[in-house]
């Protein structure tokens, strides 16, 4: 991130690089930055080729009239209604906040209601650039994909891994990282097809680990000396190559999928195997697909080509599953034979 | 003789997405958020479906496909559960000639609906679970 300009006023511009998008932000109130700074830089993984800037202005007052006309159909959030109007995207927000999308004219418009004290806005403002983000990257080409992923060493292929947020995708992949393996990152992943083959890279390089993973992963030391993710969580956004040097890969071959799910009542590790519709279901259950068809259809053309090519399982997780002993090899081995 | 439903063009909806794999295709109903996976054979018949054809243009075409009259029934059966699930709707009377459509080789045409819906209500542009507890 760099600042770019200054002026007299408050009013200042920031430069943050996102994976294959670049946002020059225009802050009508810098203080604004503070509390997206967050987000803003946590896409932080290295991009090799030049990326459009999106030039975006982030406005606190003047906020326009509300237009009842938005109804979610082109995304319904859990904060956020998002319509395709005029081939601009427009997202509404529930506390009143807005954004005007011009993807193919490089810019947008954010606007602010006044009671930017609150939480829940900031929060609010971060979906619109979450959805900002997700835009700009699909415009470059490549997908979002809420996924994990594990690269044996001396192998360019790998493993993605599928769950929702809080079934274990961080811990599973530290597991593996500590016996040599490397990633792209821990939940967040852009997927696109090369020359016909699915390739997937890097976005974020720090993982969301919760301070207890310290009691399996002792080499790690006190995980509560990392900043706390979110006021959400008690995960922490930890720099995982302070760690395991190493381990953190820019691009890889996928060539299975992993669905996580936790069980509690069942035994350490229990492994199933998943055929051609259920890798199909499982991956696009990791990927948020637009209701516009013209947005939509390189998505699904991406994951489903990706799907395809896929080997795959359902890994069920048990109660204190990575202080058994063993369980970290059966989960070694069950990687390697789904990639031979 | 040939009913009203037989010559009746169908189309697509404009809000159904396909993507074409090396052994069928995936078709992703953006409205109801379902989706379906077609063989090779099944996909032939969808993809008819892409510019407008008629029932009766089905299973003339079917003929170049390989198939036979002992397929009219699965070809139908396969274009009865497209407009039962809505994924086609008449086309207009505009249309042209139906699009010549080729397959390598004739099987059983199948459409298999998955059983889940993908998300209508999702976390954020990137992450459509619902997080768990933690």
């Amino acid at each position: 991130m760099s600042t770019i300009a200054a002026n007299s006023t408050c009013r200042r511009q920031f430069v943050y690089d996102c994976g294959p998008a670049k946002l020059v932000i225009d802050f009508e109130n810098a203080a604004w930055r503070e509390s997206l700074h967050g987000l803003l830089s946590q896409y932080d993984a290295p991009w090799p080729t030049q990326t459009q800037a999106i030039t975006v202005s982030v406005n606190n007052d003047s906020v326009p009239a509300f237009q009842s006309g938005i109804i979610g159909r082109y995304l319904t959030l859990q904060r956020l209604r998002v319509d395709c109007i005029d081939g601009r995207l427009v997202s509404i927000g529930k506390l009143g906040s807005r954004m005007e999308i011009e993807t193919n004219a490089g810019c947008a418009r954010i606007y602010i209601p006044p009671q930017s004290d609150d939480v829940a806005l900031v929060e609010e403002i971060e979906q619109h650039f979450v959805l900002l983000l997700a835009r700009a990257w699909a415009h470059a080409g490549w997908g979002p994909v809420h996924a994990g992923s594990l690269v044996p060493a001396d192998d360019s292929r790998c493993v993605l891994l599928c769950a929702p947020s809080g079934s274990g995708k961080t811990t599973l992949t530290a597991s593996l990282l500590r016996r040599g393996w490397r990633t792209l990152g821990d939940d967040k992943t852009l997927l696109r097809l090369k020359a016909g083959a699915p390739c997937a890279r890097a976005l974020a390089r720090r993982f969301h680990l919760h301070p207890e993973a310290a009691r399996w992963f002792p080499e790690a030391g006190s995980l509560t000396v990392w900043p706390r993710y979110s006021r959400w969580t008690e995960k922490r956004l930890v720099q995982i190559d302070e760690i395991w040097p190493g381990c953190l890969l820019d691009e890889a071959t996928p060539a299975a999928l992993v669905q996580l799910e936790r069980n509690p009542d069942g035994p350490a590790i229990t492994v199933v195997p998943i055929h051609a519709n259920g890798v199909l279901n499982s991956l696009l259950r990791q990927v948020v697909i637009p209701g516009e068809p013209g947005h939509a259809r390189p998505l699904v053309n991406c994951v489903a080509q990706t799907a395809s090519r896929l080997k795959g399982a359902r890994i069920l997780i048990g109660p204190e599953a990575f202080a058994s002993p063993g369980v970290a090899d059966e989960l070694e081995q069950t990687l390697q034979s789904l990639l031979t | 003789m040939q009913s009203n439903s037989d010559v009746c063009r169908l189309i697509l909806r404009p809000d159904v997405v396909s993507t074409v794999l090396s052994d069928g295709a995936v078709i992703l109903d953006l409205r109801s958020k379902f989706f379906f996976s077609l063989n090779s054979s099944g996909w032939a018949v969808a993809q008819m479906f892409e510019t407008g054809a008629s029932r009766s243009e089905v299973l003339a075409a079917s003929t170049n496909w390989g198939a036979d009259n002992k397929d009219h029934p699965k070809i139908n059966a396969l274009i009865d559960q497209m407009i039962a699930e809505q994924l086609v709707e008449p086309a207009g009377s505009a249309l042209g000639a139906p699009a010549k459509v080729t397959l390598t080789k004739w099987m059983q045409p199948t459409l298999s609906k998955h059983q889940e819906p993908l998300q209508r209500i999702m976390v954020s542009a990137f992450d459509p679970g619902l997080p768990l507890a933690e």
